[in-house]
């Protein structure tokens, strides 16, 4: 394999969160395989992460977080002196970028993990180098945001759009972009035993926030409970929605069968515990969690709420999805589930194999193959 | 850099035959690919301009990636110079380009990564065709449907669309190997060799990868001017190589016992390739129709059962009439084919069914391909009619044109006595500024046709603009009694290429134009056009031509573009909204308005009308105002001021109004003002989960839902007829006790009062005259709830028991009012008349339940209106489980709950409309308690309530 330069360039080097996190651990990822890496933020982090000693490199354009984009003025158009004005302060930053990449040896990759940043990539100097564009959500929920737009605009010219899923890519394609790929994210974690899978124990780890759907969950927990006596629903984590779901806990009368376990550090003892995971988002992008709750043996109860969960769990493989909102669904699943040890077992076992699929070392050779494939 | 891989990644094969200015573009878009590592091989077949040369410099200039090969003589197709390029290609893939055409940037890079990802022989992707005579390159994309998403195929077998449809071979990518293993070539001196060789390598393949994205452009130049007789001679004869190329895709098909794709592509030759000849037989004498007819049916003949079966109504005749070579019947019928609304034939009634033609009845299965009764052609009026019209001559004389035709009267639609008047008219088909009428002098009544015959002085009335309006449509109004019905002239056997041109002297000057050229359209229809004929005219236009793409031309079009747009944003929903917000909301309010809309403006009906006419009733000083949807407002009352919805007077009515009455919801998102009280009526009693219990609400995000919240905050009051809707409704839209109205429905009041035993409702009365209702047979009302597919629209409407069968069971002494969804027409055969009436389209339905003497629905919320009346409920509830499984759920099991039988079956249900006595007698208790239940408070006095406590007794308001 040839060795490259590698810059990642996001609006931070290491705010906490999922795109944060795939950052930190893709870059360690490609370094351990002697790839020299670059990871460049656009401003400094609102919650940093520690990195501790990254084996890559990390740059920060602005000390302070730049102001947004005036609104050009209708009459003045692109002449906007404050637009010029941003422009000009943009282009600034940008030639720290391009000093950078002048200074990579040809051949190099830049990986743009956010649209934001790509304002950024879209000014400077690339020449020589491969430019990957990532958009980290479903297409649905960019399509919703004010990155919708942006990412069309910017990203319509990079030698590669990575969007998480195959239907993901489908849908932008759609939208008339022709450089679509997909990649999908590493596992963040390799566990070592899986589940017994002998806990009366449902699962359920994530912020308590609208959502997450905690709300939907419990309605239909409280059908499920009732059919299966003796089952917990521990669900993990803390957020703004806590008081309101434990309210709404007593008032379906469900206190004996749910367990508020809080925030808890430990994801793949917690997974370990319990022998069916639920999710019941409302919205999701490549729902990392289920990826988890797999690789540790654990089945999964969820709603195709979104390409990336269609892409994580197998209906009726290693797992079992019920149509978005439908909550007499996700109860019958989670009934079909926690009444049959058999099906636990064995979609259980499913699970642990196809979460291989998105092993750290298989997700680096796809990037490293896409690499050279980019430089075909 | 690292090393290149040594072959070519792909083969891009660019045939090219005479085509030398276009050649060096094709090539461009394959070396601009931004998969470097492509190849490309220009195979010239022998082309006798300077294509060659030009393919040898392109070689010249990039000696590392293009080749240039030349066949030593022509062969006159595409087949043989790909099959030639296919032999010195050195790439691991091979693609196919005509020099007139280009690939996409990202064709090849997508292309090669679903081809290595899946490991697939063939990847097909979304070819488009541009068509660059048209003014901004429209584009339509070829079999969209196919490639929406990603997939592989193990087997073109999986989805026979693909090997049916897409029969290109250019917007594919083959790995060399396997065509060379599979000895896969284009046949030569054929047309149509694309059909066989795509066909070939379909079936040979071990995968096939379907992409999504855009690879090829096809440019085609759309034939403006009109087709020659020679030309679709040519056509015909074209005909004998598309089958021969069928006949040898059938010999692989049989080979390899793919009987599914057989009869498949079938079924596309019957509904697409033979529409193609088709549409040329009206234009063609009887030696050339023969000969056609000969050729397909030899062919067709043998097709399956199935394959007919598969057919639509008007394809079906058309076969059958072409293989029996009836032109006389098959003409009219390929008009149709080509319009489909279009009534061609004078049709014929024959027990209680309607056909095409009489002809052929007394072959069963003649009559059943000919019976159109589904049509619903029989259920229309004169004016909802767009009839054939054909032209039966055409001459010029100087600036004079006479055309003559006959119209076609189906089903004697126009009585032999109707005052028949009728006028032609001119219309450009851009954007007319002007139309010209010209009267046509006595159309003739001939039983079957209106003969009608003009002489119109084009050349001194017709003044066209020129440029802007090139082509002209004419159209004929018939008028018979006042009702006026609007055709287009079928062309057909006429001949217009013989004819004269017409001298035509445009506003702008004959330096643009100086003659109008008759032409048939695609339809088959009548057009001129404008032409240049002198050579004054011909550089006048040339040069008009050049300066409209100059720049002053840019600008003006970009200064009218602009205005366009500009006006578009000021009566944009967005601009609107603001406007109300910052203006029209800070207007005083009119003390006394209350706007009224029922279902979002559809109707004058429900509760709104109820409150409205109690109002009325009691002369209360009022400003009403009645909003209604649509062009026109049919059935709103005269007396009050009507607004269009979302119409500036709406907002401004809304904005200033002192009361909002409503049954559903004004728009969401304009705000109301504290000043005004939005008496919210709603519309029925919920079975089916709703508001915020409803799944698609609660999937919501939270903004989302925090803004549909506040659109429900608006409501100052919420009527309710019994603790059931305050349980579910008020409960799902969260709408605090304070704000219920326990009143009842005031659309009910009359329901209540008939049970009471109060006098016959006059409006029910004057319903049953109109509607023609015998007072001596009892009255059925079936009126199920919608069905919605999954795309959330509303499905057609079909009859979940076979009506003819109802109306032979139940027709003597019974007729059934059906009522869809106002969406849903239905068409009832002739044969019901009289005992089975459509009431879909009647706005109220009170009036209707009144007139009931049982009511027959599944799970409408009519089923809590009607038991209010005491009378029979029959819940034929024959998909209970797909209802109740859907993912909304409902509020209680209507199995265990319904006060009335719930058949299953079309014949439980027969059983028990036969034995209605009973079923009264059996749930009167039941009914009862459900009336109690779910209807508690409607007591005959809802509208009366609600207009004391808020307008007061003397009926002022407060």
């Amino acid at each position: 394999m040839t060795q490259r330069d590698i810059f990642f360039v996001a609006n931070e080097v290491n705010e906490l969160g999922g795109v944060g996190r795939w950052q930190t651990q893709m870059a360690r990822l490609l370094a351990d395989r002697g790839h020299r890496v670059t990871v460049v933020g656009i401003a400094p982090a609102h919650h940093p992460m520690d990195l501790g000693e990254p084996p890559f490199r990390t740059e920060t354009l602005y000390a302070r977080r730049p102001p947004g984009r005036p609104r050009a003025r209708r009459l003045l158009g692109p002449a906007d002196p404050a637009v010029r004005r941003h422009e000009a302060h943009m282009r600034t930053a940008a030639a720290r970028l391009t000093t950078l990449f002048r200074a990579a040896r040809p051949g190099a990759v830049i990986i743009v993990a956010q649209v934001w940043a790509m304002e950024w990539v879209a000014l400077a100097d690339t020449a020589g180098h491969r430019v990957i564009g990532m958009t980290h959500e479903s297409f649905e929920t960019c399509r919703k945001s004010s990155r919708f737009a942006r990412v069309k605009k910017y990203f319509k010219d990079v030698d590669r759009l990575l969007a998480l899923t195959q239907e993901d890519a489908d849908r932008w394609v759609g939208e008339g972009l022709n450089n679509l790929g997909f990649m999908p994210n590493p596992l963040p974690i390799v566990p070592d035993t899986p589940s017994q899978r002998t806990e009366k124990v449902v699962a359920s780890i994530g912020r308590l926030s609208h959502e997450k759907g905690v709300d939907l969950l419990l309605d239909a927990w409280a059908e499920a409970a009732q059919r299966q006596p003796g089952w917990t629903l521990r669900i993990y984590g803390k957020g703004e929605a806590e008081a309101e779901l434990r309210q709404r806990c007593a008032d379906l009368g469900l206190e004996d069968s749910v367990d508020f376990a809080g925030q808890t550090d430990d994801v793949p003892g917690a997974l370990r515990a319990s022998s069916v995971f639920v999710q019941s988002s409302r919205g999701e992008g490549f729902p990392l969690v289920l990826l988890e709750a797999m690789a540790c043996g654990v089945p999964c109860v969820a709603f195709d709420c979104a390409p990336g969960v269609r892409e994580i769990v197998g209906h009726e493989e290693d797992g079992l999805l019920a149509r978005p909102g439908n909550t007499f669904e996700l109860a019958r699943h989670l009934v079909r589930l926690m009444s049959d040890e058999q099906l636990r077992d064995s979609m259980g076992e499913q699970a642990l194999r196809s979460a291989r699929r998105f092993d750290p070392e298989t997700i680096t050779d796809r990037w490293e193959e896409l690499f050279d494939f980019l430089e075909r | 850099m690292s090393t290149v891989a040594p072959e070519p990644d792909v083969s891009v094969v660019v045939i090219v035959y005479n085509d030398e200015e276009r050649l060096p573009t094709a090539v461009g878009s394959v070396l601009e690919q931004t998969l470097r590592n492509v190849e490309v091989i220009i195979a010239d077949d022998c082309s006798t301009d300077g294509s060659y040369e030009v393919a040898q410099a392109l070689a010249a200039a990039h000696p590392d990636k293009v080749r240039a090969i030349r066949l030593p003589e022509n062969s006159g197709g595409c087949g043989e110079p790909r099959n030639q390029g296919v032999k010195v290609a050195r790439g691991r893939y091979v693609m196919f380009l005509d020099s007139d055409d280009t690939l996409e940037r990202n064709a090849c890079r997508n292309m090669v990564e679903a081809a290595d990802r899946t490991d697939a022989d063939l990847v097909s992707a979304l070819c488009v065709r541009v068509h660059t005579d048209s003014r901004h390159d429209k584009r339509v994309q070829w079999y969209p449907w196919l490639y929406r998403e990603t997939r592989t195929l193990d087997s073109v077998a999986e989805l026979p669309d693909l090997f049916v449809f897409d029969t290109l071979s250019t917007n594919k990518c083959y790995r060399r190997d396997f065509l060379l293993g599979n000895d896969l070539a284009f046949p030569r001196g054929i047309h149509y060799e694309d059909l066989l060789f795509s066909a070939q390598a379909y079936l040979a393949a071990r995968r096939i990868t379907l992409i999504p994205n855009t690879v090829y452009f096809w440019n085609v130049v759309q034939k403006t001017s009109v087709k020659s007789i020679s030309n679709r001679r040519n056509e015909i004869s074209n005909f004998a190589d598309r089958v021969e190329i069928h006949r040898r895709i059938d010999a692989i098909l049989d080979r390899q016992g793919q009987d599914e794709l057989k009869l498949r592509k079938d079924i596309k030759f019957l509904k697409h390739d033979l529409v193609l000849y088709l549409r040329e037989l009206p234009f063609l004498d009887d030696d050339y129709r023969h000969r056609f007819a000969e050729l397909a049916r030899d062919y067709v003949q043998d097709f399956p059962e199935a394959a007919y079966a598969e057919l639509d109504r008007v394809h079906a005749i058309c076969a059958q009439l072409l293989l029996r070579e009836d032109w006389t019947d098959l003409m009219p019928a390929i008009d149709t084919l080509l319009n489909r609304n279009k009534i061609s034939a004078p049709l014929t009634e024959r027990d209680g069914r309607i056909y095409w033609t009489d002809r052929y009845l007394d072959d069963d299965e003649m009559r059943s391909v000919l019976d159109v009764t589904t049509l619903g052609y029989h259920a229309k009026q004169l004016n909802q009619m767009y009839l054939r019209n054909r032209l039966t001559e055409y001459t010029a004389r100087g600036g004079d044109v006479v055309l003559a035709g006959e119209v076609v009267n189906p089903l004697h639609t126009i009585a032999p006595g109707a005052k028949l008047t009728a006028e032609l008219e001119f219309r450009a088909r851009r954007r007319s500024l002007q139309t010209f009428t010209f009267p046509v002098p006595a159309p003739r009544h001939q039983g079957d046709v209106i003969a009608w015959r003009a002489e119109v002085p084009l050349a001194r009335r017709l003044r066209p603009l020129g440029i802007v309006d090139d082509v002209w449509d004419v159209r004929l109004h018939l008028t018979a009694d006042g009702k006026r019905t609007t055709s287009r002239l079928t062309v057909g056997a006429v001949d217009l290429e013989h004819a004269d041109d017409v001298p035509v002297r445009p506003r702008l000057t004959r330096l643009m134009a100086d003659r109008l050229e008759a032409q048939v359209s695609a339809k088959g229809h009548l057009a001129f056009r404008l032409t240049q004929h002198s050579r004054l005219a011909r550089t006048g236009r040339a040069a008009v031509e050049r300066n409209l793409h100059g720049r002053p031309a840019r600008a003006a079009k970009g200064a009218y573009r602009r205005l366009r747009a500009l006006r578009r944003d000021l009566n944009s929903g967005t601009r609107k909204l603001q406007v109300y917000e910052r203006m029209l909301t800070r207007l005083p309010v009119r003390k006394g308005t209350v706007v009224f809309e029922s279902h979002l403006g559809k109707q004058y009906s429900d509760s709104p009308r109820a409150i409205y006419e109690e109002l009325r009733r009691r002369g209360a000083p009022i400003t009403p105002i009645w909003s209604y949807a649509g062009e026109r407002p049919e059935g709103f009352p005269k007396d009050a001021e009507l607004v269009r919805r979302w119409s500036w007077g709406y907002l401004k009515a809304l904005a200033q109004a002192e009361y909002w009455i409503d049954n559903q919801g004004f728009p969401l998102r304009l705000t109301k003002r504290p000043e005004t009280t939005y008496i919210q009526t709603w519309h029925g009693s919920a079975l089916k989960r709703m508001g915020f219990d409803e799944p698609g609400l609660r999937m919501l995000s939270e903004p989302e839902q925090r803004s549909y919240q506040q659109a429900l905050d608006r409501f100052d009051h919420f009527v309710v007829r019994s603790e059931h809707d305050v349980r579910t409704l008020a409960r799902a839209y969260r709408i605090p006790e304070h704000k219920l109205l326990r009143t009842g429905y005031p659309r009910n009041d009359a329901l209540v009062r008939a049970r009471q035993g109060a006098a016959s409702n006059p409006e029910a009365q004057r319903l049953a005259e109109r509607l023609g209702i015998d007072p001596d047979r009892r009255v059925l009302l079936y009126a199920p709830t919608f069905r919605a597919g999954s795309d959330g629209r509303v499905k057609d409407f079909e009859f979940p028991f076979d009506v003819e069968d109802f109306a032979a069971r139940f027709g003597d002494d019974c007729t059934l009012l059906v009522r869809a969804h106002y969406l849903n027409r239905l068409t009832l055969p002739p044969s019901v008349a009289g005992s089975v009436i459509d009431v879909s389209a009647e706005p109220d339905i009170t009036p209707l339940m009144l007139l009931a003497d049982a009511l027959i629905t599944d799970y409408s919320s009519v089923m809590f209106d009607y038991a209010l009346l005491q009378r029979p409920i029959v819940f034929y509830v024959h998909d209970w489980e797909e209802y109740a499984q859907d993912t909304r759920g409902t509020y209680f099991d209507l199995l265990s709950e319904a006060p009335g039988p719930v058949p299953r079956t079309a014949e439980e249900l027969f059983d028990v409309l036969g034995d209605l006595g009973t079923v009264g007698a059996v749930h009167e208790a039941r009914l009862k308690e459900f009336v109690d239940k779910y209807g508690e408070y409607d007591r005959g006095d809802a509208a009366a309530q609600i207009v004391d406590r808020f307008f007061g007794p003397a009926g002022e308001a407060r």
